[in-house]
């Protein structure tokens, strides 16, 4: 997600082509061209010109509405209900990739978790995102805490310090409620990365914005992005 | 004397004009319907877009709809010039060409993409509490300040882009 402000001036995007399985919108203010990925101006007036990131998180609807129980949803429109497929994933699997990587080890439609830090790009490949979870990580000086939530779906990335130390974080095993626990305070923290209990409680982990997607995709547009191993 | 000669000495200054203004109508024709058909072609999915043919399918797209209406009424002004020129045969060919010169000048104003992927003109947006969507389903989520919105994948994978104001702050929902 973008913000829509550039230079104090608010832009209206609009659906403008399909670039390489992203797509480009273009603003009605200008008629320049963005890239959806990257939020980058690629032609036009603005060229050049970057949006700037906002953070989102992709969740189950069951787990953002037990987080955010004043929340709100987009309400879907009477005319295209035929048009929206909650089975959009396995659908979208079948279709033709248009660019593929031979000789990494990932096939181009494995799903990996994306994320940029400090200007460095890693994916995480998303089953052994699943298996391994939580993942602790060290990318370019920063070190990252990956989780899956409870309802097995839900991902979320942090910074992996309490009060500017790096701690480290493991699941809770004998616990009803999915819970972390940390070695630096021994403190409870909750899938929202807030902790719940002891000294740390009430402060939150900073959040990364990671990007579920294709690996052919994240690939091509980090081309110097590197691969989580364990 | 034969009857002939000054007839074919009267229609060849008409020839060679019929020839300027038949190579000046092609051109006309081709450059208008280019405009609008190569980045049809270039922006399509499930086609790779090296990054030099998008420059040149985005700046064709820019220029297109200025120059598809220059090129048709340039078209429509040549085709007149020619119409009494021209038999039964060359006048279905001007009409034909003409049609599609139009119909390039008319789609080079128009967005396709909107026609396959409608936009949200008004988003609505619905209490948690109210929502009929399955649990298990996927939403991008935002917080900003006191705003929690949740977006379906389901809808937004249709729609693509989304203008909204979430706390204040206008943001681009797209996927």
């Amino acid at each position: 997600m973008w913000t829509r402000t550039i230079n104090g001036r608010v832009l209206h995007f609009y659906l403008a082509g399909i670039n390489n399985q992203n797509f480009l919108m273009r603003d009605r203010e200008t008629g320049t061209w963005w890239q959806q990925i990257t939020g980058k101006a690629i032609y036009g007036p603005l060229q050049g010109a970057a949006l700037e990131l906002v953070l989102s998180e992709e969740l189950s609807f069951g787990q953002w509405r037990s987080e955010s129980p004043s929340g709100q949803v987009l309400a879907p429109i009477a005319k295209y209900t035929k048009e929206y497929d909650p089975n959009w994933e396995p659908d979208v699997a079948k279709l033709p990739v248009v660019i593929s990587f031979p000789g990494t080890e990932l096939k181009s439609r494995d799903v990996v978790i994306g994320l940029t830090i400090n200007g460095a790009a890693r994916a995480y490949p998303w089953e052994t995102f699943a298996k391994q979870s939580p993942i602790l990580d060290r990318v370019n000086g920063a070190s990252l805490l990956l989780v899956l939530g409870p309802d097995g779906k839900s991902f979320r990335v942090f910074l992996s310090r309490i009060d500017g130390k790096d701690a480290e974080f493991f699941l809770q095993a004998d616990t009803q409620q999915w819970t972390l626990l940390d070695t630096l305070t021994a403190s409870q923290w909750n899938f929202q990365g807030c902790a719940t209990t002891g000294p740390a409680q009430g402060k939150c982990l900073t959040r990364i914005p990671a990007l579920k997607d294709y690996w052919f995709d994240w690939r091509n547009y980090h081309p110097d992005t590197t691969v989580y191993k364990h | 004397m034969s009857t002939s000669r000054p007839s074919t000495l009267r229609q060849h200054p008409r020839r060679g004009v019929s020839i300027w203004l038949w190579s000046a109508f092609s051109l006309c024709a081709f450059a208008g319907i280019a405009a609008f058909l190569i980045p049809t072609f270039i922006i399509r999915p499930f086609r790779y877009e090296a990054p030099g043919a998008l420059l040149v399918a985005m700046a064709l797209r820019q220029r297109a709809p200025f120059a598809t209406l220059l090129t048709a009424v340039a078209c429509f002004a040549l085709a007149l010039a020619l119409w009494r020129t021209v038999g039964r045969w060359r006048k279905s060919v001007l009409v034909l060409v003409l049609l599609v010169v139009t119909f390039s000048a008319v789609m080079a104003r128009l967005n396709y993409f909107e026609w396959m992927f409608h936009p949200i003109a008004d988003p609505q947006f619905l209490a948690q509490s109210e929502s009929k969507l399955d649990p298990k389903e996927m939403v991008l989520s935002i917080h900003l300040g006191d705003d929690a919105r949740a977006y379906p994948i389901s809808q937004m994978a249709y729609h693509h882009v989304l203008n909204d104001v979430v706390a204040g702050v206008p943001i681009a929902v797209t996927y």
